[in-house]
């Protein structure tokens, strides 16, 4: 198919469709009838195959697709690159699951959460203690997450849990797609610094999942877990901490404009600091469009495992400069101060992406071992069986 | 453009080669200590190559290359630390002589500077060096400059010799004669070694209008991406040298490069080059292009590589520890050139307002 072609095909499908004005589905049509028609027109997962949902077509053009969606903020597009939970079940999931649940996960009827970090293992996620064991009835499930971002909607959990304790820590983990309502799941709300409540404790107590919902092989939980981090640390990078948890929406905001209303645009040491926090987000812009544009030719791009500590700089660097413009107002909080309680969450929130999904730390371990090829760190529990080691002793 | 991709391969791939025979770390070497304060063999290769015509008009015997082709081969010149006017002669004073309105002009200085038979210099700026047009001393009244400049690249070398200076139109750019009557020129002592500068005293010095104000300004970005590409060049190879030294170097039982304290500063360093090159690629294509926000990337472009590569040349020597510190190694020569690259044209800090001043006038 020829780009023009293509080009012209969403343009219509979008024409159709989409109030580019108002930037929502034509009247008479929902957002849920509005995926559905994506989805239909195979612009949701392009690159994938026909069978599930695709059109088989080369990651530059799947990128076209994407940016006449961008154009014009329609939601739907592009979801083999970004939806996390759809590319790891295509990946690793059987048949029969992808039939349960890939059109579910492509049209937002199905919410996801991540049952990974545990009390005693959160960097160190090959440390997991919850455990699934095989009986005739699918895995029985016991053990304690926490940090579970929207566990309390999702209707299905990303879980990963030890089915073997004697062999070393990688070796004995297993990725399972696990139906949150069912009665052994307990899901208890934290009250996070930002004041929200999105994060939970998950208590994993007989809950039950389906053989059909083993991702990848048993034991070989460790491998398809890389393949849902590395989804997770794309779409951290392109900014997805800044929206509101659960919610699509970009809420960046221009410094220029906050500045510009504070009367303090043309305080020259503002200027520079504003310049420079714009600076890092064009550039992070501009590395991420050169690394599509490589992978577009079919090389990897060592780039795009950049975007999320990049990203963690952006975040934090932004608020600390809102707060300079705001000035003494920057101690204010609450309904009666808009702009401080804005500029103070985003202070906060900026941490959900240094610390989530892997810490600044662990990324700058990952880029400089993965990318740089320089020497892995020290593990004093690699090779241990992982019965014998002090995540289990103590 | 009159380059295609394969052309450009082609010319980039004749390009590493030269400089990987004849502009190593050795040549470096002995041609900070020539007495021409620049390596002449290097400079005829380019020449012969057809590299000094990279960006000269096929209509005037040039390659026709633009903003694209001009800041890949500068990354390229960036990671040897190339020494040899082509950011002086080829992008600023042959773009000047290529911008300007005379054909006549473009006739007796082009074939030189595309040849590489002459090196070109032009002085730009005044002492303070701050590479603002106000800060252009140098005036022009019925056919004479009087004023100074300073920090003028290769002023010492220059066969064909510019200078900007104010005229009723603004600032333009006036041509003299290398050993005319009024003219001084001292050569400077330099902290980078690799770019030879001289300070230039105009007293009445017949000179000749060569351009105006306006190709001043488009060769003036053009120059900014060429140096953006320099730097972009120069972080990444500086970097590379560092992470070879990581693998290698052993202590307490173990290459250097496992420690995290190592690890961390090479993983935020891949940042800032990888910033760096995404800069410089994007300003030079959208200068091509004529993008409507090719201003925005030029001034990013010029802080963001000046930021990047001086970052990483000063973390590398103490990535390196002591072995960094002897002149014999080639630290030093990044960390000078990357300090000298930085003020160049203009610091971080001015670079940052105008992007923030390109980008008001998006965002109004
Ligand atoms: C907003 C938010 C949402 C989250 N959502 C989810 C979710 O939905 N699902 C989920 O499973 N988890 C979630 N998490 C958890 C998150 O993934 C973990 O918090 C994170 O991986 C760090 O683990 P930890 O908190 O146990 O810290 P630790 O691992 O104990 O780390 C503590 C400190 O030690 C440092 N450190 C640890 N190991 C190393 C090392 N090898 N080298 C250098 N420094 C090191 C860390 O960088 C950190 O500074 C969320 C976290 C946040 C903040």
């Amino acid at each position: 198919m020829r780009d023009e072609d293509l080009i012209a095909e969403v343009r219509a499908f979008l024409n159709t469709h989409w109030d580019a004005k108002k930037k929502r589905p034509k009247a008479g049509g929902g957002a849920k009838e509005f995926r559905h028609r994506v989805l239909e027109a195979g612009f949701a997962v392009p690159s994938w195959t026909a069978e599930w949902f695709g059109r088989n077509l080369a990651a530059d053009q799947a990128r076209l697709i994407e940016r006449e969606f961008a154009a014009v903020a329609a939601y739907g597009a592009g979801q083999d690159k970004t939806n996390l939970f759809a590319n790891t079940i295509l990946a690793a999931g059987t048949d029969a699951l992808k039939r349960e649940v890939l059109q579910g996960l492509l049209t937002s009827e199905i919410d996801s959460c991540l049952l990974y970090s545990e009390p005693g293992a959160g960097s160190d996620l090959a440390a997991v203690r919850t455990r699934a064991d095989r009986t005739a009835d699918g895995w029985v499930v016991q053990g304690q997450k926490v940090w579970t971002s929207g566990a309390r909607t999702a209707q299905y959990a990303l879980l990963l849990a030890r089915t073997d304790w004697d062999v070393p820590k990688h070796q004995g983990l297993s990725f399972f797609y696990m139906p949150m309502k069912q009665p052994g799941v307990d899901v208890r709300p934290l009250h996070q610094i930002t004041g929200d409540s999105h994060f939970n404790e998950v208590f994993l107590d007989g809950a039950v999942v389906p053989e059909a919902n083993l991702l990848g092989n048993e034991n070989g939980g460790w491998k398809v877990l890389q393949t849902a981090l590395a989804y997770e640390r794309l779409v951290m990078g392109e900014g997805a901490g800044e929206r509101r948890q659960g919610s699509g929406k970009d809420n960046r905001k221009s410094l220029i404009q906050m500045a510009r209303s504070a009367g303090r645009l043309g305080d020259p040491v503002l200027r520079q600091k504003i310049a420079q926090a714009l600076a890092y987000r064009q550039l992070n812009d501009l590395n991420l469009a050169r690394a599509k544009a490589e992978m577009a030719q079919g090389t990897a791009s060592p780039i795009m495992s950049l975007g999320k500590l990049a990203m963690s700089r952006i975040l934090h660097g932004d608020a600390a400069v809102m707060a300079d413009i705001l000035g003494a107002a920057s101690l204010l909080d609450g309904e009666e101060n808009p702009e401080s309680a804005d500029m103070n969450y985003r202070a906060l929130n900026a941490y959900m992406t240094s610390i989530g999904g892997g810490t600044d730390q662990i990324q700058r371990n990952i880029i400089a071992e993965r990318v740089l090829g320089l020497p892995r760190e020290i593990e004093v529990d690699r090779d241990l069986p992982f019965r014998d080691s002090r995540a289990v002793k103590g | 453009m009159s380059i295609s991709a394969d052309e450009l391969a082609a010319i980039r791939a004749s390009f590493q080669r030269l400089l990987a025979e004849r502009g190593t770390e050795a040549d470096v070497r002995r041609a900070i200590a020539s007495p021409e304060g620049y390596d002449a063999a290097l400079w005829r290769g380019i020449g012969d190559l057809g590299l000094a015509g990279l960006i000269a008009p096929v209509a005037d015997g040039g390659a026709g290359g633009g903003a694209v082709e001009l800041e890949l081969l500068m990354e390229d010149a960036g990671a040897a630390l190339l020494c040899a006017p082509f950011l002086s002669s080829v992008v600023i004073a042959g773009g000047l002589v290529a911008g300007g309105d005379d054909a006549e002009d473009r006739a007796r200085l082009l074939p030189r500077l595309i040849s590489g038979a002459a090196v070109g210099a032009v002085a730009l700026t005044g002492e303070a060096g701050l590479w603002t047009p106000q800060d252009i001393t140098v005036r022009a009244a019925e056919g004479r400059l009087t004023g100074v400049a300073s920090y003028v690249l290769f002023g010492a070398q220059a066969d064909v010799l510019l200078a900007a200076a104010w005229d009723a139109e603004g600032p333009a750019v006036y041509e003299v004669a290398a050993g005319a009557t009024g003219l001084t020129i001292t050569p400077l002592k330099t902290f980078d070694l690799t770019q030879p500068m001289a300070k230039i005293a105009f007293e009445g010095v017949e000179a000749r209008r060569i351009a105006g104000p306006e190709a001043l300004a488009r060769t003036l970005d053009l120059g900014r991406i060429a140096l953006a590409g320099e730097q972009a060049g120069a972080a990444r190879r500086i970097f590379e040298i560092t992470l070879d030294y990581l693998r290698t170097r052993v202590q307490f039982g173990r290459p250097i490069g496992g420690f995290q304290a190592m690890k961390h500063m090479a993983a935020d360093l891949l940042i800032e080059v990888e910033n760096a090159t995404s800069a410089a690629r994007h300003a030079a294509s959208a200068v091509a292009q004529g993008a409507p926000n090719a201003q925005v990337m030029v001034n990013l472009a010029a802080f963001a590589c000046a930021d990047a590569f001086s970052q990483t040349a000063a973390t590398a020597v103490q990535m390196h520890g002591g072995i960094a510190f002897t002149w014999d190694h080639p630290a030093h020569l990044y960390l000078r050139r990357a300090r000298a690259d930085a003020r160049l044209f203009g610091a971080s800090d001015l670079y940052r307002d105008r992007y923030l001043a390109a980008l008001e006038a998006v965002d109004a």
